[in-house]
Protein backbone atom coordinates (compact mmCIF):
# COMPACT_ATOMS: atom_id res chain seq x y z
CA UNK A 1 0.00 0.00 0.00
CA UNK A 2 1.21 3.46 -0.77
CA UNK A 3 0.29 6.67 0.71
CA UNK A 4 1.15 9.70 -1.35
CA UNK A 5 -1.60 12.51 0.28
CA UNK A 6 -3.54 13.02 3.01
CA UNK A 7 -7.04 11.82 2.17
CA UNK A 8 -10.07 14.03 1.60
CA UNK A 9 -12.38 14.46 4.61
CA UNK A 10 -15.92 14.06 4.56
CA UNK A 11 -18.26 15.73 6.88
CA UNK A 12 -17.50 14.41 10.30
CA UNK A 13 -20.27 11.68 11.90
CA UNK A 14 -23.95 12.85 12.99
CA UNK A 15 -25.38 12.30 16.25
CA UNK A 16 -25.00 10.57 18.85
CA UNK A 17 -21.74 11.47 18.90
CA UNK A 18 -19.55 14.28 16.90
CA UNK A 19 -21.43 17.37 16.01
CA UNK A 20 -20.96 17.85 12.32
CA UNK A 21 -19.06 20.95 12.94
CA UNK A 22 -15.63 22.61 12.37
CA UNK A 23 -13.44 23.29 14.92
CA UNK A 24 -14.85 24.48 17.95
CA UNK A 25 -14.28 27.50 19.52
CA UNK A 26 -13.47 25.70 22.76
CA UNK A 27 -10.06 24.82 21.21
CA UNK A 28 -11.18 21.19 20.76
CA UNK A 29 -13.58 18.94 19.02
CA UNK A 30 -16.27 17.23 17.99
CA UNK A 31 -14.56 19.09 14.32
CA UNK A 32 -13.90 17.27 11.11
CA UNK A 33 -10.29 17.22 9.78
CA UNK A 34 -9.41 19.57 7.61
CA UNK A 35 -9.00 19.03 4.13
CA UNK A 36 -6.15 18.66 2.26
CA UNK A 37 -2.43 17.51 2.93
CA UNK A 38 -1.01 17.77 6.63
CA UNK A 39 1.92 19.92 7.56
CA UNK A 40 3.79 17.37 6.81
CA UNK A 41 7.17 19.17 7.98
CA UNK A 42 6.34 19.44 11.46
CA UNK A 43 5.22 16.20 12.08
CA UNK A 44 8.05 14.92 9.85
CA UNK A 45 10.41 17.24 12.17
CA UNK A 46 9.02 15.38 15.17
CA UNK A 47 9.60 11.83 13.86
CA UNK A 48 13.00 12.68 12.96
CA UNK A 49 13.57 13.83 16.52
CA UNK A 50 12.61 10.19 17.91
CA UNK A 51 16.15 8.16 18.84
CA UNK A 52 16.14 5.45 16.32
CA UNK A 53 17.41 3.01 19.03
CA UNK A 54 14.35 4.31 21.35
CA UNK A 55 12.45 0.53 20.96
CA UNK A 56 15.82 -0.65 21.11
CA UNK A 57 16.12 0.50 25.09
CA UNK A 58 12.52 0.04 25.92
CA UNK A 59 12.06 -2.56 28.43
CA UNK A 60 8.83 -3.40 30.28
CA UNK A 61 7.50 -6.27 32.63
CA UNK A 62 4.68 -8.79 31.27
CA UNK A 63 1.39 -7.27 32.00
CA UNK A 64 -2.75 -8.68 31.19
CA UNK B 1 -28.79 -3.06 29.11
CA UNK B 2 -25.96 -1.50 28.09
CA UNK B 3 -22.67 -0.57 30.05
CA UNK B 4 -19.43 -0.95 29.15
CA UNK B 5 -15.38 0.52 30.51
CA UNK B 6 -11.85 0.15 29.44
CA UNK B 7 -9.12 -1.03 31.56
CA UNK B 8 -5.72 0.46 29.64
CA UNK B 9 -2.07 -0.40 31.11
CA UNK B 10 0.09 2.28 30.31
CA UNK B 11 3.96 1.32 29.07
CA UNK B 12 6.51 3.46 31.43
CA UNK B 13 9.92 4.32 31.27
CA UNK B 14 12.52 6.72 32.67
CA UNK B 15 14.88 8.14 30.26
CA UNK B 16 17.55 9.26 32.68
CA UNK B 17 18.23 5.45 33.67
CA UNK B 18 20.15 2.48 32.04
CA UNK B 19 18.14 0.43 34.20
CA UNK B 20 13.87 0.88 35.20
CA UNK B 21 12.29 -0.64 38.26
CA UNK B 22 8.43 -0.43 36.67
CA UNK B 23 6.86 -1.50 40.16
CA UNK B 24 8.89 1.71 41.78
CA UNK B 25 8.37 4.08 39.02
CA UNK B 26 4.50 2.74 38.44
CA UNK B 27 4.10 3.14 42.67
CA UNK B 28 5.39 6.63 42.61
CA UNK B 29 3.56 7.97 39.36
CA UNK B 30 0.34 6.90 40.73
CA UNK B 31 1.06 8.62 43.88
CA UNK B 32 2.28 11.45 41.75
CA UNK B 33 -1.40 12.42 41.17
CA UNK B 34 -2.45 12.13 45.43
CA UNK B 35 -2.74 16.07 46.65
CA UNK B 36 -1.87 14.26 50.12
CA UNK B 37 -0.77 10.76 51.56
CA UNK B 38 -1.95 7.83 49.92
CA UNK B 39 -5.00 5.85 51.75
CA UNK B 40 -5.76 2.55 51.11
CA UNK B 41 -9.08 2.20 50.12
CA UNK B 42 -9.75 -0.34 47.47
CA UNK B 43 -11.35 -3.49 48.78
CA UNK B 44 -9.82 -6.74 47.00
CA UNK B 45 -12.33 -8.83 48.50
CA UNK B 46 -14.92 -8.54 45.32
CA UNK B 47 -11.88 -9.63 43.18
CA UNK B 48 -11.27 -13.00 42.04
CA UNK B 49 -9.67 -13.99 38.95
CA UNK B 50 -9.92 -18.31 39.09
CA UNK B 51 -13.59 -18.50 38.61
CA UNK B 52 -13.91 -19.34 35.09
CA UNK B 53 -17.08 -19.42 32.79
CA UNK B 54 -16.91 -22.64 31.55
CA UNK B 55 -17.73 -23.58 34.91
CA UNK B 56 -14.86 -24.65 37.10
CA UNK B 57 -12.30 -23.02 39.04
CA UNK B 58 -8.84 -22.94 38.46
CA UNK B 59 -6.03 -23.13 41.17
CA UNK B 60 -3.48 -20.89 39.75
CA UNK B 61 -2.76 -18.71 36.71
CA UNK B 62 0.28 -19.02 34.69
CA UNK B 63 2.88 -16.55 34.21
CA UNK B 64 6.45 -17.36 32.32
CA UNK B 65 9.71 -17.70 33.36
CA UNK B 66 10.81 -14.52 33.69
CA UNK B 67 7.81 -13.39 35.50
CA UNK B 68 8.11 -16.16 38.02
CA UNK B 69 11.52 -14.84 38.74
CA UNK B 70 10.64 -11.02 39.06
CA UNK B 71 7.66 -12.25 41.46
CA UNK B 72 10.21 -14.04 43.72
CA UNK B 73 12.09 -10.58 43.77
CA UNK B 74 9.05 -8.35 44.04
CA UNK B 75 8.41 -10.75 47.44
CA UNK B 76 11.22 -9.10 49.34
CA UNK B 77 11.21 -5.54 48.64
CA UNK B 78 10.29 -3.24 51.22
CA UNK B 79 6.29 -2.61 50.34
CA UNK B 80 3.40 -3.91 51.10
CA UNK B 81 1.10 -5.05 48.76
CA UNK B 82 -1.32 -2.33 49.14
CA UNK B 83 1.37 0.24 49.35
CA UNK B 84 2.53 -1.10 45.88
CA UNK B 85 -0.85 -1.23 44.26
CA UNK B 86 -1.61 2.48 45.53
CA UNK B 87 -5.11 1.48 43.92
CA UNK B 88 -6.79 4.84 43.87
CA UNK B 89 -10.56 5.59 43.21
CA UNK B 90 -11.03 9.50 41.47
CA UNK B 91 -13.80 12.21 41.65
CA UNK B 92 -14.81 10.51 38.33
CA UNK B 93 -15.28 7.42 39.17
CA UNK B 94 -12.73 5.68 37.40
CA UNK B 95 -9.82 3.76 39.36
CA UNK B 96 -6.29 4.39 38.51
CA UNK B 97 -3.57 2.09 39.87
CA UNK B 98 -0.39 -0.32 39.49
CA UNK B 99 -1.68 -3.28 37.86
CA UNK B 100 1.42 -5.73 37.19
CA UNK B 101 3.96 -2.73 37.31
CA UNK B 102 2.01 -0.64 34.99
CA UNK B 103 0.08 2.19 35.59
CA UNK B 104 -3.73 1.42 34.85
CA UNK B 105 -6.70 3.62 34.15
CA UNK B 106 -9.76 2.14 34.43
CA UNK B 107 -13.15 4.01 32.98
CA UNK B 108 -16.21 4.52 35.05
CA UNK B 109 -18.78 2.23 33.96
CA UNK B 110 -20.54 4.18 30.41
CA UNK B 111 -23.40 3.63 28.97
CA UNK B 112 -22.88 5.67 26.11
CA UNK B 113 -19.62 5.79 23.30
CA UNK B 114 -19.87 9.12 23.92
CA UNK B 115 -19.15 9.02 27.58
CA UNK B 116 -16.62 6.29 26.78
CA UNK B 117 -14.55 8.25 24.42
CA UNK B 118 -14.61 11.11 27.30
CA UNK B 119 -13.39 8.89 29.81
CA UNK B 120 -11.00 7.19 27.71
CA UNK B 121 -9.36 10.73 26.58
CA UNK B 122 -9.79 11.99 30.26
CA UNK B 123 -7.24 8.58 31.40
CA UNK B 124 -4.28 9.92 29.14
CA UNK B 125 -4.75 13.10 30.64
CA UNK B 126 -4.59 12.06 34.02
CA UNK B 127 -1.48 9.59 33.72
CA UNK B 128 -0.08 12.24 31.61
CA UNK B 129 -0.75 15.00 34.57
CA UNK B 130 0.87 12.28 37.14
CA UNK B 131 3.84 12.20 34.89
CA UNK B 132 4.49 16.11 34.60
CA UNK B 133 3.88 15.92 38.55
CA UNK B 134 6.48 13.06 38.63
CA UNK B 135 8.95 14.62 36.49
CA UNK B 136 8.64 17.95 38.60
CA UNK B 137 9.59 16.05 41.56
CA UNK B 138 12.70 14.53 39.50
CA UNK B 139 13.69 18.12 37.41
CA UNK B 140 13.48 16.86 34.14
CA UNK B 141 10.88 15.39 31.86
CA UNK B 142 12.27 11.83 32.09
CA UNK B 143 9.02 9.72 32.83
CA UNK B 144 7.30 8.74 29.36
CA UNK B 145 3.84 7.05 29.07
CA UNK B 146 3.10 4.65 25.95
CA UNK B 147 -0.42 4.22 25.57
CA UNK B 148 0.55 1.03 23.87
CA UNK B 149 0.55 -3.24 23.96
CA UNK B 150 4.03 -4.32 23.50
CA UNK B 151 8.00 -3.66 24.08
CA UNK B 152 9.58 -4.66 20.92
CA UNK B 153 11.06 -7.28 23.37
CA UNK B 154 8.16 -9.85 23.72
CA UNK B 155 6.66 -8.05 26.57
CA UNK B 156 2.99 -7.31 26.08
CA UNK B 157 0.21 -5.37 28.27
CA UNK B 158 -3.64 -5.06 27.79
CA UNK B 159 -6.20 -2.73 27.11
CA UNK B 160 -9.22 -4.48 27.62
CA UNK B 161 -12.81 -3.75 26.76
CA UNK B 162 -15.67 -4.92 29.09
CA UNK B 163 -19.36 -5.58 28.78
CA UNK B 164 -22.11 -5.84 31.11
CA UNK B 165 -23.84 -9.52 29.60
CA UNK B 166 -26.63 -11.23 30.75
CA UNK B 167 -26.31 -14.33 32.77
CA UNK B 168 -29.44 -15.47 30.46
CA UNK B 169 -27.33 -16.05 27.66
CA UNK B 170 -25.54 -19.36 27.76
CA UNK B 171 -21.49 -19.38 27.75
CA UNK B 172 -21.23 -21.27 24.92
CA UNK B 173 -23.27 -19.47 22.56
CA UNK B 174 -21.62 -16.20 23.49
CA UNK B 175 -18.35 -18.28 22.74
CA UNK B 176 -19.20 -19.69 19.30
CA UNK B 177 -20.91 -16.37 17.78
CA UNK B 178 -18.14 -13.91 19.52
CA UNK B 179 -14.49 -15.86 18.06
CA UNK B 180 -15.26 -15.09 14.47
CA UNK B 181 -15.90 -12.00 15.30
CA UNK B 182 -13.31 -10.87 17.59
CA UNK B 183 -10.95 -12.58 15.31
CA UNK B 184 -11.61 -9.88 12.66
CA UNK B 185 -12.34 -7.11 14.46
CA UNK B 186 -8.82 -5.76 14.10
CA UNK B 187 -9.44 -4.88 10.97
CA UNK B 188 -10.98 -1.41 12.41
CA UNK B 189 -9.71 -1.64 15.67
CA UNK B 190 -6.16 -2.57 15.15
CA UNK B 191 -3.30 -0.21 16.36
CA UNK B 192 -0.67 -1.56 14.24
CA UNK B 193 2.85 -2.92 14.53
CA UNK B 194 6.11 -2.74 13.11
CA UNK B 195 7.52 -5.99 13.17
CA UNK B 196 6.51 -9.81 14.61
CA UNK B 197 7.42 -11.00 18.24
CA UNK B 198 5.62 -13.69 20.75
CA UNK B 199 5.99 -14.31 24.69
CA UNK B 200 9.46 -14.44 26.01
CA UNK B 201 10.56 -14.55 22.42
CA UNK B 202 12.88 -11.68 20.49
CA UNK B 203 11.83 -8.87 18.01
CA UNK B 204 11.70 -9.71 14.51
CA UNK B 205 11.99 -6.51 12.69
CA UNK B 206 9.75 -6.34 9.20
CA UNK B 207 6.78 -5.34 7.89
CA UNK B 208 3.86 -3.83 9.22
CA UNK B 209 1.11 -5.47 10.85
CA UNK B 210 -2.93 -4.50 11.85
CA UNK B 211 -2.50 -5.37 15.84
CA UNK B 212 -0.23 -5.15 18.95
CA UNK B 213 -1.75 -7.97 20.27
CA UNK B 214 -2.35 -10.55 17.80
CA UNK B 215 1.49 -12.07 18.58
CA UNK B 216 0.54 -12.62 21.55
CA UNK B 217 -3.28 -14.55 21.56
CA UNK B 218 -2.31 -17.94 22.20
CA UNK B 219 -5.54 -20.04 23.01
CA UNK B 220 -9.07 -19.60 22.12
CA UNK B 221 -10.39 -19.78 25.46
CA UNK B 222 -8.93 -19.41 28.91
CA UNK B 223 -9.13 -17.86 32.16
CA UNK B 224 -4.91 -16.51 32.04
CA UNK B 225 -4.43 -12.97 31.08
CA UNK B 226 -0.48 -13.30 31.27
CA UNK B 227 0.84 -16.03 29.65
CA UNK B 228 -1.33 -18.29 26.89
CA UNK B 229 -3.51 -15.77 26.52
CA UNK B 230 -6.92 -16.02 24.92
CA UNK B 231 -8.71 -14.34 22.40
CA UNK B 232 -11.29 -15.09 24.39
CA UNK B 233 -10.89 -14.57 28.17
CA UNK B 234 -13.03 -17.03 30.57
CA UNK B 235 -12.37 -15.20 33.82
CA UNK B 236 -16.09 -15.25 35.58
CA UNK B 237 -15.84 -11.83 37.30
CA UNK B 238 -18.94 -9.97 37.16
CA UNK B 239 -18.39 -7.54 39.33
CA UNK B 240 -22.26 -7.40 39.42
CA UNK B 241 -25.10 -9.63 40.72
CA UNK B 242 -23.68 -12.77 39.80
CA UNK B 243 -27.05 -14.65 39.72
CA UNK B 244 -28.04 -11.79 36.65
CA UNK B 245 -25.03 -10.87 34.98
CA UNK B 246 -21.94 -11.57 33.45
CA UNK B 247 -18.68 -9.44 32.78
CA UNK B 248 -17.24 -9.90 29.37
CA UNK B 249 -13.36 -8.90 29.98
CA UNK B 250 -11.80 -8.99 26.33
CA UNK B 251 -8.01 -8.80 26.58
CA UNK B 252 -7.52 -9.20 22.84
CA UNK B 253 -7.91 -5.56 22.14
CA UNK B 254 -5.16 -3.03 21.18
CA UNK B 255 -5.00 0.06 23.24
CA UNK B 256 -6.35 3.06 20.56
CA UNK B 257 -5.27 6.47 20.24
CA UNK B 258 -8.01 7.09 17.54
CA UNK B 259 -11.01 8.27 19.55
CA UNK B 260 -13.29 6.90 16.10
CA UNK B 261 -11.09 3.14 16.31
CA UNK B 262 -12.37 2.73 20.21
CA UNK B 263 -15.58 4.02 18.89
CA UNK B 264 -16.20 1.12 16.48
CA UNK B 265 -14.08 -1.35 18.57
CA UNK B 266 -16.59 -0.63 21.47
CA UNK B 267 -19.65 -0.18 19.44
CA UNK B 268 -19.41 -3.02 17.23
CA UNK B 269 -19.07 -5.84 19.74
CA UNK B 270 -21.85 -3.96 21.88
CA UNK B 271 -23.82 -4.61 18.62
CA UNK B 272 -23.00 -8.15 17.96
CA UNK B 273 -23.58 -9.13 21.74
CA UNK B 274 -27.00 -7.41 21.37
CA UNK B 275 -27.48 -10.02 18.41
CA UNK B 276 -26.53 -12.89 20.44
CA UNK B 277 -28.61 -11.97 23.24
CA UNK B 278 -31.55 -12.14 20.47
CA UNK B 279 -30.62 -15.87 20.13
CA UNK B 280 -29.09 -15.17 16.76
CA UNK B 281 -25.74 -16.57 15.81
CA UNK B 282 -23.95 -16.46 12.43
CA UNK B 283 -23.32 -19.19 10.70
CA UNK B 284 -19.25 -18.93 10.50
CA UNK B 285 -17.26 -21.10 12.50
CA UNK B 286 -13.33 -20.59 12.46
CA UNK B 287 -11.00 -23.73 12.05
CA UNK B 288 -8.14 -22.57 13.88
CA UNK B 289 -9.06 -18.92 15.07
CA UNK B 290 -5.73 -18.72 16.75
CA UNK B 291 -3.95 -19.03 13.48
CA UNK B 292 -6.47 -16.73 12.15
CA UNK B 293 -6.02 -13.65 13.97
CA UNK B 294 -2.13 -14.03 13.51
CA UNK B 295 -2.85 -14.52 9.82
CA UNK B 296 -5.07 -12.08 9.40
CA UNK B 297 -2.47 -9.49 11.49
CA UNK B 298 -0.05 -9.97 9.24
CA UNK B 299 -1.66 -9.24 5.67
CA UNK B 300 -2.81 -5.27 5.55
CA UNK B 301 -3.69 -6.06 2.25
CA UNK B 302 -6.32 -7.65 3.77
CA UNK B 303 -6.19 -10.36 1.12
CA UNK B 304 -5.45 -13.22 3.51
CA UNK B 305 -8.80 -15.81 3.44
CA UNK B 306 -8.48 -17.99 6.66
CA UNK B 307 -10.46 -21.68 6.31
CA UNK B 308 -13.94 -22.05 8.15
CA UNK B 309 -14.84 -25.49 9.54
CA UNK B 310 -17.18 -26.43 6.39
CA UNK B 311 -14.37 -26.13 4.69
CA UNK B 312 -14.97 -22.38 3.30
CA UNK B 313 -12.12 -19.90 3.27
CA UNK B 314 -13.39 -16.31 4.27
CA UNK B 315 -11.55 -12.93 4.15
CA UNK B 316 -11.51 -10.94 7.79
CA UNK B 317 -13.77 -8.21 5.78
CA UNK B 318 -16.20 -10.82 4.87
CA UNK B 319 -16.18 -12.30 8.43
CA UNK B 320 -16.85 -8.47 9.33
CA UNK B 321 -19.39 -7.81 6.31
CA UNK B 322 -21.63 -11.24 7.80
CA UNK B 323 -21.39 -9.57 10.83
CA UNK B 324 -22.84 -6.37 9.97
CA UNK B 325 -25.74 -7.95 8.04
CA UNK B 326 -26.85 -9.47 10.54
CA UNK B 327 -26.81 -7.20 13.19
CA UNK B 328 -27.97 -4.69 10.91
CA UNK B 329 -30.98 -6.77 10.56
CA UNK B 330 -31.95 -7.27 14.03
CA UNK B 331 -30.69 -4.09 15.98
CA UNK B 332 -31.34 -1.20 13.38
CA UNK B 333 -33.25 1.82 15.33
CA UNK B 334 -32.82 0.13 18.36
CA UNK B 335 -30.77 3.20 19.90
CA UNK B 336 -28.76 5.98 18.43
CA UNK B 337 -25.29 4.66 19.34
CA UNK B 338 -26.52 1.60 17.57
CA UNK B 339 -27.55 3.46 14.22
CA UNK B 340 -24.26 5.71 14.06
CA UNK B 341 -22.18 2.53 14.72
CA UNK B 342 -24.00 -0.02 11.84
CA UNK B 343 -23.58 3.48 9.52
CA UNK B 344 -20.05 3.95 10.29
CA UNK B 345 -19.46 0.66 10.56
CA UNK B 346 -20.74 -0.02 6.99
CA UNK B 347 -18.29 2.77 5.71
CA UNK B 348 -15.09 1.96 7.28
CA UNK B 349 -15.50 -1.91 5.43
CA UNK B 350 -16.21 -0.41 2.49
CA UNK B 351 -13.62 2.08 2.05
CA UNK B 352 -11.19 -0.65 3.36
CA UNK B 353 -12.22 -2.17 0.15
CA UNK B 354 -11.37 0.94 -2.04
CA UNK B 355 -9.10 3.45 -0.73
CA UNK B 356 -7.90 3.30 2.64
CA UNK B 357 -6.06 6.75 2.91
CA UNK B 358 -9.75 7.95 3.56
CA UNK B 359 -9.71 5.87 6.90
CA UNK B 360 -6.33 8.23 7.92
CA UNK B 361 -6.99 9.66 11.57
CA UNK B 362 -9.68 7.25 11.79
CA UNK B 363 -7.66 3.98 12.51
CA UNK B 364 -4.85 3.74 14.27
CA UNK B 365 -3.54 0.42 12.36
CA UNK B 366 -4.04 2.75 8.51
CA UNK B 367 -2.58 6.31 10.13
CA UNK B 368 0.40 4.63 11.53
CA UNK B 369 1.10 2.58 8.46
CA UNK B 370 0.65 5.97 6.31
CA UNK B 371 3.26 8.07 9.09
CA UNK B 372 5.76 5.22 8.81
CA UNK B 373 5.55 4.64 5.09
CA UNK B 374 5.62 8.85 4.33
CA UNK B 375 9.07 8.45 7.02
CA UNK B 376 10.66 5.59 5.02
CA UNK B 377 10.14 7.59 1.53
CA UNK B 378 11.48 10.44 2.93
CA UNK B 379 14.24 8.65 5.18
CA UNK B 380 14.87 6.10 2.50
CA UNK B 381 14.16 3.23 5.18
CA UNK B 382 13.13 -0.37 4.75
CA UNK B 383 10.81 -1.87 7.24
CA UNK B 384 14.01 -4.08 8.75
CA UNK B 385 15.83 -0.38 9.98
CA UNK B 386 15.31 -0.47 14.21
CA UNK B 387 14.02 3.73 13.23
CA UNK B 388 10.84 2.14 12.32
CA UNK B 389 9.68 0.37 15.90
CA UNK B 390 11.16 3.17 17.40
CA UNK B 391 8.50 5.68 15.37
CA UNK B 392 5.57 2.89 16.20
CA UNK B 393 6.50 3.09 19.91
CA UNK B 394 6.23 6.79 19.79
CA UNK B 395 2.75 7.14 18.23
CA UNK B 396 1.66 6.47 21.50
CA UNK B 397 2.95 8.55 23.61
CA UNK B 398 0.52 10.44 25.91
CA UNK B 399 2.83 13.16 25.96
CA UNK B 400 1.56 15.70 23.62
CA UNK B 401 4.94 17.59 23.17
CA UNK B 402 5.93 14.46 21.88
CA UNK B 403 3.52 11.76 20.87
CA UNK B 404 3.04 11.18 17.16
CA UNK B 405 -0.59 10.88 17.44
CA UNK B 406 -1.56 13.66 19.23
CA UNK B 407 1.03 15.74 16.89
CA UNK B 408 -1.76 15.00 14.09
CA UNK B 409 -4.46 15.46 16.35
CA UNK B 410 -2.68 18.94 17.08
CA UNK B 411 -2.77 19.88 13.58
CA UNK B 412 -6.60 18.83 13.13
CA UNK B 413 -6.20 15.88 11.02
CA UNK B 414 -7.52 13.28 13.02
CA UNK B 415 -11.24 12.75 13.92
CA UNK B 416 -12.36 14.21 17.21
CA UNK B 417 -15.39 12.67 18.39
CA UNK B 418 -15.04 14.18 21.69
CA UNK B 419 -15.12 18.23 22.81
CA UNK B 420 -12.83 19.77 25.63
CA UNK B 421 -15.75 20.01 27.36
CA UNK B 422 -16.70 16.68 27.39
CA UNK B 423 -12.79 15.85 28.87
CA UNK B 424 -13.02 18.50 31.02
CA UNK B 425 -16.43 17.04 32.38
CA UNK B 426 -15.12 13.56 32.59
CA UNK B 427 -11.90 14.73 34.47
CA UNK B 428 -14.25 15.80 37.41
CA UNK B 429 -17.14 13.27 37.41
CA UNK B 430 -18.35 10.17 35.91
CA UNK B 431 -21.47 9.68 33.93
CA UNK B 432 -24.71 10.76 35.29
CA UNK B 433 -26.75 7.58 34.22
CA UNK B 434 -24.09 4.65 35.46
CA UNK B 435 -23.03 3.73 38.94
CA UNK B 436 -19.24 4.87 37.94
CA UNK B 437 -20.74 8.47 38.06
CA UNK B 438 -22.27 7.02 41.71
CA UNK B 439 -18.80 5.91 42.92
CA UNK B 440 -17.16 9.13 42.32
CA UNK B 441 -20.14 11.28 43.69
CA UNK B 442 -19.16 9.39 47.13
CA UNK B 443 -15.31 10.62 46.54
CA UNK B 444 -16.15 13.82 46.20
CA UNK B 445 -19.23 14.36 48.73
CA UNK B 446 -17.89 12.05 51.70
CA UNK B 447 -14.46 11.45 51.04
CA UNK B 448 -13.41 11.42 54.42
CA UNK B 449 -16.20 8.60 55.43
CA UNK B 450 -15.58 6.31 52.81
CA UNK B 451 -13.93 3.13 54.41
CA UNK B 452 -14.16 0.75 51.05
CA UNK B 453 -14.97 0.72 47.46
CA UNK B 454 -14.68 -1.65 44.57
CA UNK B 455 -16.48 -2.17 41.24
CA UNK B 456 -20.03 -3.26 42.89
CA UNK B 457 -20.03 -1.48 46.61
CA UNK B 458 -18.96 1.54 48.52
CA UNK B 459 -18.21 1.22 52.38
CA UNK B 460 -18.78 3.99 54.74
CA UNK B 461 -17.48 4.42 58.29
CA UNK B 462 -20.98 4.99 60.60
CA UNK B 463 -21.40 3.88 64.29
CA UNK B 464 -21.17 0.55 65.13
CA UNK B 465 -22.00 -1.41 61.64
CA UNK B 466 -20.67 -0.59 58.43
CA UNK B 467 -22.97 1.36 56.20
CA UNK B 468 -22.65 0.03 52.55
CA UNK B 469 -23.97 0.99 49.31
CA UNK B 470 -24.57 -1.45 47.40
CA UNK B 471 -24.47 -1.52 43.19
CA UNK B 472 -24.20 -5.01 41.95
CA UNK B 473 -27.54 -4.59 40.32
CA UNK B 474 -28.33 -0.93 40.16
CA UNK B 475 -27.89 -0.22 36.08
CA UNK B 476 -31.26 1.06 35.70
CA UNK B 477 -30.35 5.13 34.53
CA UNK B 478 -33.14 6.16 36.44
CA UNK B 479 -32.65 4.41 39.89
CA UNK B 480 -29.08 5.61 39.31
CA UNK B 481 -30.19 9.17 39.19
CA UNK B 482 -32.43 9.02 41.84
CA UNK B 483 -29.58 7.08 44.15
CA UNK B 484 -27.45 10.35 42.87
CA UNK B 485 -29.78 12.87 44.02
CA UNK B 486 -30.46 11.52 47.33
CA UNK B 487 -26.44 11.08 47.91
CA UNK B 488 -26.34 15.18 46.91
CA UNK B 489 -28.88 16.16 49.31
CA UNK B 490 -27.67 14.04 52.17
CA UNK B 491 -25.60 15.79 54.94
CA UNK B 492 -23.64 12.24 55.56
CA UNK B 493 -23.70 8.75 54.15
CA UNK B 494 -26.15 7.45 56.65
CA UNK B 495 -28.94 9.64 55.54
CA UNK B 496 -28.53 9.28 51.82
CA UNK B 497 -28.86 5.07 52.42
CA UNK B 498 -31.33 5.19 54.87
CA UNK B 499 -33.24 7.36 52.45
CA UNK B 500 -32.29 4.99 49.70
CA UNK B 501 -33.66 1.91 51.48
CA UNK B 502 -36.91 3.85 51.99
CA UNK B 503 -37.23 4.61 48.47
CA UNK B 504 -36.37 0.81 47.39
CA UNK B 505 -38.28 -0.87 49.82
CA UNK B 506 -41.49 2.02 49.11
Amino acid sequence: MRYMLMPERREAPGDPMPKPSGPSEEGGGPRRPETGSPDKDNLLKRMRKVDPKQAERYRQRTGE
Amino acid sequence: MHLFGIETEYGITREDLDAVDPVEESMELVRAHLPGKFERRWDYRGEDPHEDARGFRVSGLQQDKEEDDFAKVDAHRPFSFHEMKSDLVLPNGARFYNDHTHPEYSTPECRTLKDLLAHDRAGERIVQRAADRRNQQLGGAHVQLYKNNTDFHGHSYGCHDNYLVSRSLPFAQLVSGLLPFLVSRQLVAGAGKVGMEAQESGFVPGPFQLSQRADFMEAELGVDTMHNRPILNTRDEPHADPTKYRRLHLILGDANMCEYATALKVGTTRLVLDLLQRGIVPNLELEQPVAAIKQLSRDPDLKTTVRLKDGRTISGLAIQEEYWNAVSRCCAGSDPDADWVLREWQETLGVLRQDRTQLVGKLDWVTKQWLLETFMREERLAWEDPWLASLDLEYHNVNPDRGLYLGLEAEGKTWRMTSERDVAQALVAGPSDTRGGLRGLCVRRFPEQITGMQWERVQFAGGLRARTLEMGDLFEPDAVQACAALLEAAASPADALAAWTRRKDG
